[in-house]
Parts: C-alpha cells; structure tokens; sequence
C-alpha cells in the first residue's frame, strides 16, 4: 500500500482541478458586463454569500466551466455551470463609509448572476 | 426533517471520537493506517509556505515566468505600487494547499472571515500593514474552485539577491495579503 | 443556506487572535481527524461540497465555539451515518469500548 498515499495526497491537494467540467453551451458573459447578484435565498448549500446577494459588481473573467457546488452537495449531479471573477466596489457593498478604493473580486457560478441592462 | 442540533446528548472529547471514527474506518478497510502517517507527514513537514516563497523568489528575478505565472490568472495576483490584495475565504477555509500548506487558524476563523472583506485596512493595520488611501485593496473571496496566491512586490534592497536569499524574505502572510515582506523583519526572523 | 458560516461582513465576532509560530496541527486528534476526513474524500465516500454543507448545518453555537478540526469530525461523523458507512451507533458504541479500556 505504500504507492497509495500519494496517489491519494494528488487527489487530495488537486480537489479543486477535479471540480473542472465542460458546459455545453456558450457563456452567457463576457469580460465587462454589468451584473447584478442574484437576490436567491436557497436553504440548501450554495456559494453566493449575502453580502454580495443583489449587488452589482463588473465581469472580470471567465474561469471555465466547473461542476456546480449547489447541486453537488446534493447528489444532484455536476451540472456544470461557468464560473465567473466578478468584481464588486466596496461601496457597493457597505455604503459610503467604505473606502473609495476598496473592491471585493469573488467567483460565482453563472446561475448566480443576472445581466444589468446598459443605461 | 431531522435537526442536526437536537441530539440527545453532547458530543463527546473530540479525541474519543476520532479514536472510535478512526478505528472503525481501518476495520471496515475505508483507511489505510500507513496513509494516515503518511497523509499527515506530508502536510506537517513536506508541504508549506517555503513551496510559495520559491515560485514568488522565481517571479522576482525571472520576468518570462512571472509573465505566466499571471497570465494564467488563476495561480498569483501580483501586488504594484498602486494594488495590494488580500485573499480570504469567507464561507469556510479554501487556502491554496499545494504552495502555502494548510492554513493557520486565525485565517480559517470568524473574526477574519467577517472582517477582511467589509474593513480590509483595518485588519491589515492589525496585522502591522498600512496601506495608503490612494492605493487600491482587492480582497479576493475564494468562494469558488479557484485557489489564489499573493505575488508580493520584491523589496528594495535586494538586487543581485540569489533566489533561496529572497524566498528566505518571503512569509506566509505576504503570500495571503496580510503583510509584506519586509529585509529587514527576515533578518531578525519576525513575521510569520 | 442563509446559515451561520455566511460570515462575511458580519461584526462582533471578537479580535483577530495570532499564535506566533503556530503550529500545523496542535493536538493529535486533529491530525487523526485530518487524516480521515481527507482518505474518506479522496476514497468517494462523498464529496467536498457535501462536506461543507453539513459543517453549514452544524448548530451555529457550536460552530462559532469549537475548534476548526471539530467542524471536519463533525462533517465526517455526519455524512458517514447518513450514508450508512459508519453509523452512530457504531461509533457510540466504540467510543464506549475505548473510553472503558481507559486508554488506547
């Protein structure tokens, strides 16, 4: 058994490599988008914390396409979804006290983010 | 549906249950013993923050490497005069394992897991930081898969360095945000 | 869920506290329980998201007061009763064993 700690360490330190799957379809953001986090409030598991929950933030990449932790937790399959940086100002999340130069980049699934139509 | 929290009793000494757990899963041959030596040996003594200090060393004196090591976007984000960043998982404790090792515990708990992302200067003050206002902070909330290291700006005072010299000045918390390396703070072997 | 682990921008939760030179593991439970958890999820016994959420649905008095290793015995000992791995009756009644021989 001596081969199989580090066959097990691998897979282990490459958790999150493991979580990569291709999506089916297109993207539906791009780099630049105005997006809105979506006011969702799931009792099951999910990865969109409350304080980024209806709040605007800019598509800053594309990661590819990951399984979906929300359905995973479940033993609702992978479902991939695209997984996006979005960027976030901190006044945006906490009001005119947060400095002016603060900014919050978090990563979120496709389905957690709706387009803001342009002004 | 079952409450997780209405059990009948306490738990028991987390030692007695481990003990129980362990010895369980070895007679149901879900463990390997010589893993679990294993498994633990190579986090407690074979990977660390020294794995990060060598790539940032190499991005420092190394531009073609350091250009990669950011293009790709997922591996470092790079500190400049006019961006510091600060990582954070604020659900739970997502840590890039494979350069910095297993994460220390003030990282994985509430108050820095609140804070960081809504008083990020004031907690980087705590940490002996000060950033100025005109400098941005970006605090990455590693709420995904993607694991993020913090590439520092290489100090001053340190040309013609040779690379083990410089990853020798460059800490955990500077490789999280929480500080920066300082020559003077690796001489007398302060800041973790 | 809209539990207690969602914790950013919350406040009150007391000061930043360091150990200098902190060690990767302080006890050998946690080492043990390190060990486990990681062996058991590298072996399928579930997966990393169904990990966190049963640390997310932890009692969130407990959450908030116990040590971080405390969360991963809790989420092993959880996901391996409900799959029928190893039951709580099984592991209570080992625990009893173990505590009745007085020492390992």
């Amino acid at each position: 058994m001596a081969a199989l700690p580090r066959e097990i360490v691998a897979t282990a330190i490459r958790t999150g490599a493991s979580a990569r799957a291709e999506v089916g379809s297109a993207p539906r953001f791009k780099v630049g988008d105005a997006v809105i986090a979506r006011n969702m409030n799931p009792t099951g598991h999910t990865r969109l914390p409350r304080y980024i929950r209806g709040r605007r933030g800019v598509i800053q990449r594309n990661h590819g396409g990951f399984a979906f932790a929300d359905t995973r937790a479940h033993g609702l399959g992978d479902q991939p979804q695209y997984v996006y940086s979005v960027r976030f100002e901190g006044r945006e999340l906490w009001g005119p006290d947060a400095a002016v130069r603060d900014a919050v980049y978090i990563d979120l699934w496709e389905s957690y983010i709706e387009p803001v139509p342009s002004r | 549906m079952k409450h997780e929290h209405e059990h009948t009793q306490p738990p028991s000494d987390p030692a007695l249950r481990i003990k129980a757990l362990e010895s369980l899963l070895i007679e149901k041959g879900l463990v390997d013993p010589g893993a679990i030596d294993e498994l633990v040996d190579i986090f407690e003594h074979r990977i660390g923050p020294r794995n990060g200090a060598r790539v940032v060393a190499r991005a420092w004196v190394d531009p073609l490497y350091r250009q990669r090591l950011l293009e790709d976007g997922t591996k470092a984000m790079a500190n400049t005069p006019q961006v510091h960043n600060v990582v954070v998982c604020t659900l739970c404790s997502c840590y890039p394992w494979p350069t910095l090792g297993l994460p220390p515990t003030w990282y994985k708990s509430p108050p820095y897991r609140s804070r960081v992302v809504i008083e990020p200067r004031k907690v980087l003050a705590e940490f002996g930081l000060a950033i100025a206002p005109e400098v941005e902070v970006r605090v990455w909330d590693s709420s995904a898969e993607i694991r993020y290291l913090v590439l520092p700006m290489r100090p001053d005072g340190t040309e013609g360095w040779t690379e083990e010299q410089l990853a020798a000045l460059v800490t955990r918390d500077s490789m999280i945000g929480t500080n920066v390396p300082r020559v003077d703070a690796a001489a007398t072997g302060r800041g973790k | 869920m809209n539990g207690i682990h969602d914790l950013g921008g919350m406040q009150g939760l007391g000061p930043l506290i360091r150990e200098p030179d902190e060690p990767v593991f302080h006890e050998e439970w946690e080492r043990r329980t390190f060990a486990c958890l990681i062996l058991t999820l590298a072996g399928g016994q579930y997966t990393v998201d169904e990990l966190r959420h049963s640390i997310e649905r932890m009692d969130p008095a407990r959450y908030l007061s116990t040590p971080y290793y405390e969360h991963w015995l809790h989420s092993a000992e959880d996901l391996l009763d409900k799959k029928g791995v190893v039951t709580r009756e099984e592991l209570a009644r080992r625990a009893a064993e173990i505590a009745a021989r007085g020492r390992d």
